[in-house]
């Protein structure tokens, strides 16, 4: 009768399978900013995802092409699909787009003791020692920032505030599955009907 | 979890202790929504047990303890919720565990017979854990609700010491706390075995 409780536990739910299941797409945007008014936007070529800086200098380190690549084409097309042209930095676009993806990797350690049920003798304990465990894993998030770079002169410390963020945030597998980012970003667009012009 | 174990372990070690003019009965417990709960978790759940020990104070009326576990779980599909001007698009887990503790009586219409109905009422409390799960978070919301939980049923005698048990209740936790802000109501379907000792 004591291994009734084990057995209720192997029965729990079993909650996410895969790792997609996990994937979240978030997005929120200035109320107050008329997107209707713009229609070119400008976006770099790269993406960054680190900043190093070393003796007060500044260096960005960027994705590689491979992967950049598909995701830059993914935010173009959306893009379009909501009917902006895409200029270049230095033909006075209306907003700027900047995507950056960074990784983040949690650290934790659990430890406890295993359990063991007299069963039948009628009482119930641990086994000793302990174990311990260390376990990480590693989140990926893709940001995407609009604003208006035109507004910046407005702005006590020359910035100009973001019109829209789009993030998504997933478990970081190893397999550079970029369907999921590709997904993602098809997903940042279908939430912000606002930024459809046409 | 892990935590509950050695509380149901006690619970069971000591309600077998309690023999004399008695009667301990461990049933498998489906669980099917009600009100609140139902909007949160619409399907119906097939994780469950409970245990019930009876004295005899009459040779009709039992008194004694009841305890229950039933877990409800629905996985949804991948959905856009929007608060404001932000969105959030991902999939939800939803869990909710409910552990009723109740004193009870029960009333036998037919003591001795082979078929013997009863009914009863237990008043106690319904402590009920609600998690929400997106991504690599989770909303937990707790409450011990004031519970009332009427039950019909009947024992089946198949040994001298040993009957089938069978039995309806409706686990009525009325709203506590301020984490879930309306009862917490579900109905069980009990089967399970009664083990009496004359």
């Amino acid at each position: 009768m004591a291994a009734l409780p084990v057995v209720l536990l192997s029965c729990y739910p079993a909650g996410p399978e895969y790792v997609e299941d996990l994937d979240v797409t978030y997005t929120t945007y200035d109320q107050d900013f008329d997107f209707q008014s713009k229609s070119t936007y400008a976006m770099p070529d790269q993406i960054v995802i680190d900043v190093e800086i070393e003796d007060g200098d500044t260096t960005y380190v960027y994705m590689k092409d491979i992967f950049a690549d598909p995701i830059l084409a993914a935010i173009e097309d959306n893009m379009l699909a909501k009917g902006w042209e895409r200029v270049g930095i230095h033909q006075d676009p209306e907003v700027l787009v900047t995507p950056a993806a960074i990784s983040s990797t949690t650290y934790f350690y659990t430890y406890w003791y295993d359990w063991w049920y007299g069963g039948w003798y009628g009482g119930w304990g641990w086994y000793y020692p302990p174990s311990y465990t260390v376990s990480s894993y590693t989140t990926g998030t893709m940001i995407i920032t609009m604003a208006d770079p035109n507004v910046e002169d407005d702005s006590p410390i020359n910035q100009s505030e973001t019109a829209w963020v789009a993030a998504a945030n997933g478990l970081f597998t190893g397999d550079y599955d970029l369907s999921r980012v590709t997904r993602a970003i098809d997903e940042m667009f279908d939430q912000s009907p606002y930024l459809k012009l046409n | 979890m892990k935590k509950l174990l050695p509380i149901l372990a006690i619970i069971l070690v000591t309600c077998g202790a309690l023999n004399a003019q008695s009667n301990f009965t461990v049933a498998y417990s489906m669980g099917f929504a009600s009100g609140d709960l139902a909007d949160f978790v619409s399907q119906a759940s097939f994780r469950g047990a409970t245990m019930e020990f009876r004295k005899m104070v009459q040779p009709n009326v039992g008194v004694g303890l009841t305890f229950g576990w039933n877990v409800f779980y629905e996985e949804l599909s991948r959905e856009s919720y929007t608060v404001g001007a932000s969105t959030l698009t991902g999939k939800q887990f939803r869990y909710s565990n409910h552990f009723p503790m109740l004193l009870g009586g029960t009333y036998y219409l037919s003591p001795g017979e082979k078929f013997n109905p009863f009914v009863g009422l237990g008043i106690g409390t319904i402590y009920t854990r609600r998690n929400t799960d997106m991504n690599l978070y989770t909303v937990e919301q707790e409450a011990w609700n004031f519970a009332l939980q009427p039950e019909v049923g009947f024992l089946y005698s198949v040994t001298d010491g040993a009957a089938l048990f069978v039995s309806g209740r409706f686990n009525q936790g009325f709203k506590a706390g301020n984490e879930l802000e309306s009862d917490q109501s579900f109905f069980t379907l009990n089967v399970g075995f009664s083990f009496m000792n004359q």
